[in-house]
């Protein structure tokens, strides 16, 4: 146990941090290329005013007519996001270990409060997943790399509710959490997850030539 | 007469010594005072039992001395509660309560190989 506890909280949690960290600037530089060399006059009418502000009104639930068309799906999203983020970075236990491996310390949220994120998080991913099965168009244009995604953040928060509760075998499900949460890291630059790294520039994108070269709003 | 209040202090001397024993023996979790209300559940320990499991005969292996963060492993404070050096709050150098346990406990059986590592091996539901 001690020697398999090291190893995921040791050298893979750097490895995946590396993967996580590096590989997304190496597929941001290399987004950059391609886009520079099959769509230079999209980076000319790049704009920080057309960008900002299409962000900013996608960031506003029901603000955009994409959000407003399906609001079940909007609430889910919303949430869902909010508390993939809120949960882990502020969960005392691994603010513990922040502070044991590098002696950092910041403001943490109830155990309680982290629970019912967590379960939250998992409720939305069925929710998701219930959504690629029944929602006919959505169905059709969902590939297997849609369902990777999904069951690679699934994980984490499945394996860390588990453990947390010490519910079946404790030693092994604080180490598949670990390996989990370190999948979901290393997988952010090459799978669907990208959008964490892309989003804000597809957004910006949109918004410039919507601006700029359309005039008119994008959301 | 004279000899009576010498004899008395000793009486009471032994006595705090012997209840200081005995607290440890019947010592299965760590739950200073201090921390007040708990996070999780209190970390499970067993003073006599884990020393005699893992072969600790001498007290300032955990009981140690120091000043300014930094531990003095000639001077040994057993007796002394944690919590009268290791303040909750961390003060200067001085490592902070829970800090100092989480190190003590989980750097010994990292450096072992043995014993509890993870959150809820010590931390029990």
């Amino acid at each position: 146990m001690n020697a398999a506890y090291e190893f995921v909280t040791g050298p893979l949690a750097w490895l995946a941090w590396g993967i996580f960290l590096l590989g997304s600037a190496f597929r941001l530089a290399s987004m950059y290329q391609l886009a520079k060399a099959k769509d230079a006059p999209s980076l000319a009418f790049m704009s920080w005013s057309y960008s900002l502000r299409s962000i900013v009104n996608w960031l506003i639930p029901f603000n955009a007519l994409g959000w407003r068309k399906s609001p079940a799906m909007t609430v889910a999203t919303f949430v869902f996001h909010i508390c993939l983020l809120v949960a882990p970075i502020f969960l005392v236990a691994h603010v513990m270990l922040w502070d044991q491996f590098f002696g950092v310390s910041y403001v943490t949220i109830p155990d309680s409060v982290t629970d019912i994120l967590t379960l939250v998080v998992i409720g939305a991913c069925l929710f998701f997943a219930g959504r690629r099965f029944l929602q006919p168009d959505v169905r059709y244009l969902t590939t297997g790399k849609d369902w990777l995604a999904l069951v690679i953040v699934l994980a984490p928060f499945l394996t860390g509710f588990l453990a947390y509760h010490q519910l079946l075998d404790y030693d092994l499900m604080v180490i598949l959490h670990v390996v989990a949460g370190e999948i979901m890291l290393a997988a952010i630059p090459f799978t669907r997850l990208s959008h964490m790294v892309f989003a804000v520039f597809t957004r910006a994108y949109m918004g410039s030539e919507f601006g700029g070269v359309r005039h008119a709003r994008d959301w | 007469m004279k000899r009576t209040l010498p004899l008395l202090l000793l009486a009471a001397l032994s006595l705090a010594c012997v209840q200081a024993a005995f607290s440890q023996q019947d010592m299965k979790v760590l739950a200073p005072a201090a921390l007040g209300k708990l996070t999780r559940p209190a970390a499970q320990f067993n003073h006599d039992p884990h020393n005699e499991k893992a072969k600790l005969d001498d007290c300032v292996i955990c009981h140690h001395g120091g000043a300014d963060g930094k531990q003095d492993k000639s001077v040994s404070t057993e007796g002394t509660p944690c919590a009268d050096c290791h303040k909750v709050k961390s003060v200067g150098k001085n490592t902070g309560l829970q800090r100092a346990y989480h190190k003590q406990c989980i750097d010994c059986h990292k450096a072992k190989g043995k014993g509890p590592v993870a959150c809820g091996q010590c931390h029990k539901r």
